[in-house]
């Protein structure tokens, strides 16, 4: 008996799997099939919708920013700039710090770069990138050439949108400027920080400088948040199949959405801003 | 009487739980209920209703754990925030929390329900305790690491939980349980609690087994970090203490290795002794409690 049961647990699991294969193919078939709609839409659409000088429409049917270069408004690149930074704005609700949660093996450091770019360009300040092998914190330079490499293909202009580049331990001083921030983070920035935070107010006990009753959920905030103001996640996007947070930022994550998608890789702008749609409908009473 | 539904799965349910048990099923689940009041608009019933609904349901699904073999549940009643609701409302939820948890001590079961909590005050609440603990001279600030921090937790009799389920369509974590979810299996369901049906159990235990094999490599990972760190902090203590006591010469690799041993064996059972008055403090904290009268 436990046998068949176990048979029939297979089989239950197979069929999952195979449930998933489908709907993705079916996304991939969907969104080629829609993308050849989109562009002839917009073709058609956009010589007199530009005309006439409406932006708002103008916003709605460009969604592509890898379509073909377009002839009214010039300069492709100030176009899909433009266009990017509408579509932040549409937005009811536009997140100021959002995670990228990386939970696949081999993760691809130019759709991270991309989705790093498109994030900031929408404008959104901060940016953190996860795994939870820790491979973007060891690899911390090449992610930062592919971002400088998306931003120039993609027509960022570089001295706008220039990043800080921020990994622990480096810069300690306050971030004033409003300057769209990059921050690599690894296991070692969860568990283990407030582990050491601990530490350090443990042992400033020991050395009496204070007493173990002068301990608050403020003072411990305020450490976890070293000196650089950036505020907790509202957004994390986590991509792959695995369904958990692998560690990331745990004393963070208190009010953050959690949304996920299939996968990083050829992920598309339009991916995102679905996903940033939903975040944007989403409403917190915060306990009331 | 007993509050939790007694009573026996139906056939198609008997032989759900069936398959479902030939994998790796979670020891711990942990929910979010979510969705009373949401419910109770859906339904034109008043808000109280919608909370009375709730227990029922919370009711229903410990019974459904039992005949699945969970042994262990943790549920969020209420927050700290939640005080932030009207004076009815929360006299109302604690009054009924008062009715049902007391019959619940008649049943057999292990049951975590979180009042009144948040997960930040929680992990606060861990270091002030291993602070106290250096403040008494138990332990040294060096001893603090991620596993005495767990020990201080108010679940540190519990594992970890291997699955979390929220309810009623929200995608956050809201404070519960952030230190102790870090590797769990997070599944948001879109139904309201109080409608919560064994299928929708049966899905989110599916998804478990599903991410069980890479959590569990994630988990394994981590804990062999975890086990460096330590390591390293402890050589490192080592190689301080013989800088100081020792007579200016490089200790030889044998020393030194004989000074970890000892030292380690002198911080863990440091560590134990510090956890053992933890818990005459804390159930000397709770006896004080129950020995002042109640006034009626």
């Amino acid at each position: 008996m436990a046998l068949l049961y176990g048979l029939l647990w297979r089989l239950l699991l197979l069929l999952v799997h195979v449930n998933t294969a489908l709907v993705s193919w079916l996304r991939v078939r969907l969104r080629s099939w829609k993308g050849r709609l989109w562009e002839r839409a917009v073709a058609a659409l956009l010589l007199p919708v530009a005309l006439a000088g409406f932006p708002d429409q103008h916003k709605k049917l460009n969604h592509n920013p890898d379509a073909t270069a377009n002839p009214v408004t010039g300069n492709r690149d100030d176009g899909r700039r433009a266009r990017w930074l509408s579509d932040g704005k549409a937005l009811e609700k536009l997140p100021v710090h959002v995670g990228l949660l990386v939970a696949e093996e081999e993760p691809s450091y130019s759709d991270v770069a991309n989705l790093v770019v498109w994030c900031m360009a929408v404008g959104i300040s901060y940016v953190s990138v996860y795994d939870n092998h820790g491979i973007f914190r060891k690899n911390n330079s090449r992610l930062l050439e592919e971002i400088l490499r998306q931003q120039n293909l993609l027509g960022v202009d570089g001295s706008k949108y220039s990043i800080e580049f921020l990994s622990n331990g480096s810069d300690k001083h306050n971030v004033v400027s409003c300057r769209p921030t990059v921050k690599v983070l690894s296991p070692e920035d969860g568990k283990q920080s407030i582990v050491q935070a601990a530490q350090q107010i443990c042992r400033s006990v020991e050395n009496k400088e204070r007493s173990s009753k002068d301990i608050s959920v403020s003072m411990l905030d305020v450490l976890l948040r070293e000196s650089k103001n950036i505020p907790d996640p509202d957004l994390v996007l986590k991509f792959g199949p695995v369904n958990s947070t692998l560690g990331f930022l745990p004393w963070h994550i208190r009010l953050t959405e959690f949304i996920s998608l299939p996968s990083h890789r050829d992920v598309s702008y339009d991916n995102m801003l679905d996903a940033l749609q939903r975040y944007a409908s989403c409403q917190q009473r915060l306990g009331q | 009487m007993s509050w939790i539904k007694e009573g026996d799965l139906n056939l198609l349910e008997k032989i759900s739980a069936n398959v479902l048990k030939a994998g790796p099923m979670p020891k711990h689940v942990a929910f979010i209920m979510d969705g009373n009041r949401r419910f109770a608009r859906k339904k034109n019933m008043e808000r109280q209703e919608g909370h009375m609904q709730g227990f029922n349901k919370l009711a229903e699904t410990l019974r459904w754990c039992k005949h699945l073999n969970i042994p262990e549940v943790t549920v969020y009643a209420f927050s700290i925030e939640n005080f932030k609701r009207t004076k009815e409302e929360v006299d109302g939820l604690m009054e009924l929390a008062k009715q049902k948890f007391e019959r619940l001590l008649e049943e057999r079961c292990f049951l975590n329900v979180c009042f009144a909590y948040t997960s930040r005050y929680e992990i606060t609440n861990a270091v002030r305790e291993m602070a106290w603990g250096v403040e008494q001279g138990l332990i040294k600030a060096s001893d603090v690491s991620e596993s005495l921090l767990s020990e201080c937790l108010y679940s540190n009799n519990s594992p970890n939980p291997d699955l979390l389920i929220r309810t009623s369509g929200e995608v956050r974590l809201s404070d519960f349980l952030l230190w102790q979810t870090s590797h769990s299996c997070l599944v948001f369901q879109s139904v309201l609690w109080p409608e919560y049906s064994f299928w929708n159990l049966c899905e989110a235990i599916l998804q478990y087994q599903l991410n069980h094999k890479s959590i569990q490599k994630a988990r394994e990972l981590h804990q062999e970090h975890q086990a460096l760190q330590q390591l390293e902090a402890d050589r490192a203590c080592v190689a301080e203490h013989l800088q100081h006591h020792g007579n200016g010469k490089p200790a030889d690799a044998q020393r030194r290795q004989e000074a970890l041993l000892h030292y380690t064996a002198c911080r863990e059972d440091r560590v134990q002794d510090f956890l053992e008055a933890l818990k005459h403090k804390r159930n000397s904290f709770f006896s004080d409690l129950c020995s002042k009268p109640v006034l009626a």
